[in-house]
């Protein structure tokens, strides 16, 4: 029960004044004393109080510095401090006020007084803590979306820290397929709950309008980023006026069919993208004024075409707007120039040293805004669905077939970026699918050459992997004899090939009669 | 299957003129080399023209040596390409049958 009960720190130098405002509080509040400035700051630091009770005439720093000092630090800016003092003039009394302070007692005081402002300012300070974790809660809930995770050759790592008070930074995720998704990320000029709400009320718009839109438009075309963009912004262009706020936001669509972003950018925090062919990181500039902005151009989407390797970092004002101690702010140069050093690290663990390292820069774990940032990967490896479709082929049970099943493997394998396969290796992979079609069709369906063979190709992360299906004769790989070397057989030699050509061979056979040989290439 | 012979002394070198020796045209081959075979017993292939060779290529080849050495005769090969040779040294068809860089070389090893 102690433990529930508030914190009030009395700071004071006189040891009258300090057992007389003791016997005040004591019986509804846990009570912590300071005899000078310095010490005030330090129990400040260190416990937090809920409340400060703060004399202004001390040897030493005087009260209107201790509350100048802490009203500049983000972890105690908030803690209503009250000035208990002998002075009455009203110059004092102002002064006070100018450095902070929420209310002004004099000397000699009423203990009803002071036990009443206490109540008051703990009450009032409370009601703040609500909004504020209401508001939290708002956006937690309301505005920070989740990343799809099943995007095709994308990772995506999202970082939220939520400051004391909460503004309208939000984030959103709509996936369009598997391998096209939409980003946004927003900030609602303005702090508290009703930023909080609009910028919920902003997220559930572009729902709305992207959902109008595909039904809309013809289904293999998704619509574009300007059109969603130019809808939300005309619905919602009177509420904005209304509350005479305005929006920055980009929205982003990542095309890993054809590793293509668009993007529309309203104004908001640069984007940056990190190009790992040259090694270096450049600067997304959009062209669109922000949102609830009257006098509006059509809005217009900039394509930027990317690479395996490369990602881009989104990111709100809160995160190059953090400041150290001295005032500085860590600014976009600096953000720039950690992500261009630390551009091999995977997004998951990246996401976690931007964290720190603007933790570090500030020193201080808490922040004025809200800070967010998003990392969108494009994995190193490209994969098979995004830029050589799955490959498929279906042939005849006929011999005649197998120039089809090469230039089918040769085509697959050459076209995979990234992926070192020199000739003679290909030359090798066209020799074990030769055989392993050759057995099939000699083998499989005896004389029928109107049977069907489907050979699929896929690539996964470090490995080619070809699959052979047919629906004829099980085969068991041990029943044939080993091969000859001496020249006294001609046949035989087909098994040890294949063996010998790609890493790996498994012969099965599932329930439907299907028989399955499936080969694997590694990098 | 074309295949374009000329006799130097009593060797023939055969060159075969098509770029894909495999399943599909082996016995193809087959036929095409057997009367060749039947009238000599020193042949040559000249191989530059294959690209693609598979076991079946390779069957052929070797039974056409021990027909060749069941009368005494043998069978050289040469000018064979990279992509064929990887595969003769996955069978080690090159420890039974003689390879030679030029046709010339091949046929002054009989």
């Amino acid at each position: 029960m102690e433990k529930n009960k508030p914190l009030v720190l009395i700071v004071d130098d006189n040891s009258t004044n300090i057992d007389l405002l003791v016997n005040t509080l004591k019986n509804d509040y846990r009570l912590g004393v300071a005899k000078n400035g310095q010490k005030a700051l330090d129990y400040t630091e260190k416990h937090l109080p809920d409340l400060i009770l703060l004399d202004i005439m001390m040897p030493g720093m005087n009260g209107y510095e201790v509350c100048g000092k802490l009203k500049t630090a983000t972890r105690t800016k908030d803690i209503p401090v009250i000035f208990i003092t002998a002075m009455t003039e009203t110059a004092h009394k102002t002064r006070a006020f100018e450095a902070g302070a929420l209310d002004y007692i004099t000397k000699p005081f009423h203990t009803a007084e002071v036990k009443a402002r206490v109540r008051t300012h703990l009450l009032l300070k409370k009601a703040r803590e609500h909004e504020i974790y209401i508001a939290s809660k708002i956006q937690r809930t309301l505005l920070l979306g989740q990343p799809p995770r099943d995007i095709n050759g994308i990772q995506i790592a999202q970082l939220t820290i939520p400051s004391q008070k909460v503004d309208g930074d939000f984030i959103d995720f709509f996936k369009l397929n598997n391998q096209c998704f939409d980003l946004v990320v927003g900030d609602v000029m303005g702090k508290g709950i009703p930023a909080a709400l609009l910028g919920a009320a902003i997220k559930s718009h572009f729902l709305r309008v992207l959902n109008e839109l595909i039904r809309l438009t013809d289904k293999k075309e998704f619509p574009d980023p300007e059109k969603i963009i130019s809808s939300v912004h005309s619905s919602m262009i009177d509420q904005l006026e209304d509350l005479e706020t305005f929006v920055t936001l980009c929205y982003a669509r990542f095309d890993m069919a054809k590793y293509l972003l668009s993007f529309v950018d309203c104004g908001h925090m640069r984007t940056i993208h990190f190009n790992a062919d040259s090694n270096k990181c450049s600067l997304l500039r959009g062209m669109n004024m922000p949102l609830g902005f009257p006098e509006q151009e059509p809005f217009k989407q900039t394509l930027v075409s990317f690479k395996p390797g490369d990602f881009f970092v989104f990111y709100s004002d809160g995160l190059t707007e953090a400041k150290n101690q001295d005032g500085v702010l860590y600014g976009e140069k600096r953000l720039v120039d950690f992500v261009q050093k630390n551009a091999i690290i995977e997004p998951k663990e990246l996401i976690k040293m931007v964290r720190k390292t603007v933790v570090a820069f500030s020193q201080s774990d808490i922040f004025d805004d809200d800070l967010t940032c998003v990392l969108v990967g494009i994995d190193k490896k490209s994969n098979s669905q995004a830029l050589t479709d799955k490959a498929k082929l279906e042939i005849k049970n006929d011999l005649k077939e197998l120039a089809r099943v090469r230039a089918f493997v040769r085509n697959f394998c050459e076209n995979i970026p990234d992926f070192p396969l020199n000739n003679n290796r290909i030359s090798l992979i066209e020799l074990a699918v030769t055989e392993v079609t050759a057995n099939i069709i000699k083998h499989a369906y005896g004389k029928h050459t109107d049977k069907q063979i489907q050979i699929n190709a896929l690539l996964l992360d470090d490995k080619i992997v070809l699959q052979f299906y047919d629906w004829g004769k099980a085969f068991d790989p041990k029943s044939v004899p080993l091969p000859v070397f001496d020249g006294s057989k001609s046949g035989g030699f087909g098994l040890h090939i294949i063996s010998h050509t790609v890493d790996e061979v498994v012969y099965s056979r599932d329930e439907k009669g299907r028989n399955h040989v499936c080969l694997t290439i590694y990098k | 299957m074309k295949l374009s012979t000329d006799k130097i002394g009593d060797v023939i070198v055969v060159t075969v003129l098509t770029k894909i020796l495999d399943a599909s045209n082996a016995e193809e081959f087959k036929i095409a080399t057997a009367p060749i075979l039947e009238k000599n017993n020193k042949v040559v292939f000249e191989m530059s023209q294959i690209k693609f060779m598979d076991s079946s290529g390779c069957g052929t080849l070797l039974s056409f040596l021990r027909q060749l050495k069941s009368s005494n005769g043998n069978l050289k090969l040469c000018r064979v390409q990279e992509e064929v040779r990887m595969l003769f040294e996955l069978v080690r068809i090159d420890r039974i049958i003689e390879i030679f860089d030029t046709k010339e070389e091949a046929v002054k090893s009989f």
